[in-house]
């Protein structure tokens, strides 16, 4: 990635931006996210199939932001998370530099995020075969025994809150997990506790995640929590029409079309 | 450390004699932080209130919960009595222990049971209330009145003529409403347009009142007090200063076959077109769906003819937006279209009519110039039948209600026709009379006795044309129940008073709600009859349900009088139960992220932005900021924030916690 190199050099050495959030070696042959601010460490950036970590992560974090303003390099899933952030009023478009990067793995450059939004419009969300067979048998179980299911699967989770740490969406000063004045969630790694995280954590992001998938890919216990998600997001598409963050439409949940469907108001 | 007060009302019978109150106020005298627990027959009495007062001083209470009826018939006076002692009043809460409980349970060890749940979790909730102030929002004295009927003429006076602004909007070019279309009005038989006319012309020159024709309201925003109306002002195409109601435009329109509205299709119209002789504002507009030069792009007759020149083509609608306190909705009614019922032959035959034909029929202003003449052919009839709850009180194919006005203008209809066709024979098909109010049995009597009108209890089953004549066949259900069958010459119908089109479209519009007849409903069926639930909006006339013109007044005048009651202060105290974002210490502020989901959810569009700065000025921190004056303290937002950054004041997400858990920890 010669040109994603020399692109990030050019933006530093005018000092268009400060840092560059991008992806590097890492140990093995993992790959890590990396924050140069040197023109001299711009050599490490790479990308390919391995990077598959939600950089977007770092645009809201306190320490990151100290560093200046950010070029990020950006695959379609990092291109949605940003464009949901700005729907989220979180960043602006003259807050960062985006470098994006085509399934195709070439260099796009954006001027805006209605840009953005115009590129994405022909990379929609399209959840695979495996996981919408895997939804429906979930679905299919009676009540008690996709209970027992969820129970179990959630039984490893030891609240290292991973997932949520890789969320770019989650990106409160304050979780509601750590609120103990009242404590609605509890802590404790029980299978209660587990549940009512879990369960937390996918209800705060309906309607808003982006299916990156950097929930499950951080999670050390391999938990299929974005099996939640990827759930959500297809009864958020059933029920409200399209799918996908939109800088002109407000967020599907928190607001209300005449001809929105009623049919779960009994 | 609390004190709390615990008061347990017996109600009279109400509460005591399914809950044992006096074990209620026991056991609740041995919770944890209660200092003082008793019970009494009628804790709102004022020897009551006075053991509230006394409890208080006395023992130091710092809160109060009083276990008695639902906080909307007594809160107000409790928090009264304990701010007279000196307590903040939102340190006094209710449990209801009768709509909740006595009143839905039977006697027995379970229902006391729950009785002290109740009163335990609302223990512990005072615990944690804090005290509040109420807030004052300045009161904007303009009303804004949708509907230019007599219900909205009359409501658009009163507040008027008490020295208050009034924006007057009527969908259609003139003000009127059903009213200006009949003939004469029971049970005085006075000329419906000679009694109507003048206030109608009051209005338009009232200094007061502000009209907008050809308006309809597009939006509305804000709360009680302080609106803010969105008012789509249509295209009338001619330019109001400028007209000066000549009418040669009107005469000379080649458009001349549209079938009137105001004639309810009897007569024509033109394109350009005012709707009738008094219309107010006597100004016309062009109907561009039937225009040509809309249609087809020629004919432009009407800006040729005009001498002032006022005819504007290009003319598009204009938003304007009001600010106003109160909004009167006056609405008004329609009727139903009777060729729902295919055995009356509505529609098929030109002689069957609906009664607010006939009443064009039988207006001097009408396309007969008041005499009775059947549409088809002009022909005076000879016999004419009435059927009287063509739809209505029909739940299988009409509407289950009975729509109130049909017997008595049924009966006028009948003395009207008897009055111009000396003689002629009326007949009239009923199930009941129902002439309830003044004046109006004699009325109905006058009817049968004076004028001969026949009076038949029974169904009309079918109507159908035979030799020039229509045979309605019948039943008269006296007299040993014989079949009847009538050789009329006309027929009308007596069809059902239905809500407005569009109606549920527009209590969106203004969140007030509806019945399942789409008309709006009231607050309270007895206690608040012109009220909706909305603060500041108020009914007046048929939007609530069928009405006659005497009690379409009444109800008008009392909306008028709660718009007044609400200008008569500068200010408003509202509670102080809305929502607030949370303040932390620095380097946090807030732990608002600023993503507005909140603003999106919020029904009032009470929240917008505020920015935390330093001293310098630099601004740390964007967060969401709730206007007091326009938060219902409803609590969309607070559902809807991940952080729990906002909460409502009294009912904090750390006192519904306390609430919760005292209900589960039930042993």
């Amino acid at each position: 990635m010669n040109e994603l190199i020399k692109k990030a050099v050019a933006l530093l050495e005018s000092d268009s931006v400060q840092v560059i959030i991008g992806y590097a070696e890492g140990t093995g042959t993992r790959t890590r996210a990396i924050f140069i601010t040197r023109t001299a460490d711009c050599e490490n950036l790479i990308f390919d199939s391995r990077c598959v970590q939600n950089l977007a992560v770092y645009l809201t974090k306190s320490e990151i932001k100290k560093l200046g303003k950010p070029a990020i390099v950006a695959p379609i899933p990092v291109l949605r998370s940003i464009l949901q952030l700005a729907v989220e009023n979180q960043i602006t478009e003259n807050d960062l530099v985006v470098l994006g990067i085509t399934p195709q793995s070439e260099l796009v450059d954006f001027e805006s995020f209605a840009a953005i939004e115009a590129f994405l419009s022909t990379h929609q969300i399209v959840i695979e075969e495996k996981y919408q067979e895997t939804i429906r048998e979930i679905k299919a179980m009676p009540v008690t025994e996709r209970f027992a299911y969820w129970v179990k699967e959630l039984e490893p989770c030891f609240k290292c809150y991973a997932c949520r740490a890789a969320c770019p969406l989650c990106y409160c000063t304050r979780c509601t997990v750590d609120n103990n004045q009242p404590q609605w969630i509890s802590v404790a790694s029980h299978p209660l506790g587990n549940l009512e995280w879990h369960i937390m954590r996918a209800m705060h992001l309906a309607g808003r995640c982006t299916d990156c998938e950097a929930c499950y890919n951080a999670c050390p216990m391999s938990i299929p929590i974005h099996l939640l998600t990827k759930n959500m997001l297809q009864d958020v598409t059933e029920n409200f029409g399209t799918y996908g963050p939109s800088l002109d439409k407000l967020n599907t949940l928190s607001s209300f079309k005449p001809d929105d469907k009623e049919s779960f108001i009994r | 450390m609390s004190k709390i007060g615990v008061f347990i009302c017996h109600c009279g019978e109400n509460i005591n004699a399914t809950v044992d109150c006096a074990r209620v106020a026991k056991t609740a005298g041995e919770l944890e932080g209660v200092e003082y627990s008793i019970d009494y027959k009628y804790m709102c009495s004022d020897p009551g209130q006075t053991l509230i007062k006394q409890a208080i001083k006395e023992k130091g209470l710092t809160g109060v919960v009083v276990g008695s009826c639902s906080p909307r018939m007594h809160e107000p006076t409790f928090r009264k009595a304990c701010q007279e002692a000196g307590l903040n009043p939102f340190m006094c809460e209710m449990a209801n222990l009768r709509e909740h409980c006595s009143w839905v349970h039977d006697k027995n060890e379970a229902t006391t049971q729950k009785a002290i749940d109740l009163v335990r979790t609302l223990v512990e909730k005072v615990k944690l209330n804090k005290p509040l102030y109420s807030i004052k929002v300045p009161v904007t004295k303009t009303a804004l009145v949708i509907g230019g009927g007599i219900a909205g003429i009359q409501a658009s006076l009163d507040i008027a003529n008490a020295g208050h602004q009034v924006i007057l909007v009527e969908k259609d070019p003139s003000i009127g409403g059903h009213m200006s279309q009949l003939s004469e009005t029971f049970p005085t038989l006075d000329c419906s347009q000679c009694i109507l006319t003048p206030r109608m012309v009051e209005v338009a020159q009232h200094p007061n009142i502000k009209l907008l024709t050809y308006a309809e309201l597009e939006k509305l925003e804000g709360s009680i007090g302080n609106f803010k109306a969105t008012i789509r002002k249509k295209a009338k195409s001619i330019d109001e200063n400028l007209c000066n109601g000549c009418g040669t435009c009107t005469t000379k329109c080649p458009t001349k076959k549209i079938p009137s509205e105001f004639n309810t299709g009897l007569g024509t119209r033109t394109a350009i077109y005012v709707p009738f002789p008094q219309a107010v504002p006597n100004k016309p507009v062009i109907d561009k769906e039937n225009c040509s030069y809309y249609q087809k792009g020629k004919c432009k007759v009407c800006e040729k003819v005009c001498p002032t020149g006022a005819i504007r083509f290009d003319q598009e609608d204009e938003l304007v937006e009001i600010e106003v306190g109160a909004v009167v909705i006056a609405t008004g009614f329609n009727i139903m279209q009777p060729s729902e019922f295919p055995e009356y032959g509505y529609g098929k035959y030109k002689d069957v009519i609906t009664g607010l034909q006939f009443e064009r029929l039988a207006s001097a202003s009408g396309p007969t110039l008041g005499e009775i003449r059947r549409p088809s052919d002009g022909k005076i009839p000879e016999k004419i039948v009435f059927v009287a709850c063509a739809g209505s009180r029909d739940p299988a194919k009409g509407i289950p209600y009975c729509s109130k006005i049909c017997c008595m203008y049924t009966a006028k209809h009948a003395m009207l026709y008897q009055h111009k066709v000396h003689h002629g024979k009326s007949y009239i098909f009923y199930m009941d009379i129902r002439a309830a109010g003044k004046n109006y049995e004699e009325f109905v009597r006058r009817a049968i006795v004076d004028d001969e009108v026949n009076y038949i209890r029974g169904r009309v089953s079918k109507i159908y044309e035979e030799n020039g004549k229509l045979i309605v066949r019948g039943v008269d259900t006296l007299l040993n129940a014989k079949p009847v069958e009538i050789e009329a010459d006309m027929v009308v119908l007596a069809s059902a008073a239905i809500a407005n089109p569009g109606a549920e479209e527009l209590a969106q519009k203004m969140h007030v709600s509806y019945d399942s007849y789409h008309f709006f409903s009231e607050a309270h069926p007895k206690l608040k009859p012109v009220e909706t639930n909305t603060a500041g909006i108020f009914l007046a006339g048929a939007c609530q349900a069928p009405k006659d013109i005497p009690e379409t007044v009444s109800q008008a005048s009392g909306a008028a009088s709660k718009a007044i009651i609400l200008f008569s202060k500068d200010e408003l105290s509202r509670d102080p139960l809305i929502a607030v974002v949370n303040r932390s210490p620095a380097p946090v502020f807030s732990t608002c992220v600023g993503c507005f989901m909140c603003a999106s959810a919020c029904p009032y569009q009470a929240i917008g932005e505020e920015l935390i700065t330093n001293r310098q000025g630099k601004v740390i921190k964007k967060v969401a900021k709730v206007n007091p004056g326009l938060c219902q303290g409803c609590g969309t937002c607070v559902a809807f924030c991940r952080s729990k950054s906002i909460d409502i004041q009294g009912y904090s997400n750390e006192q519904m916690c306390a609430e919760v858990v005292a209900l589960l920890n039930n042993d």
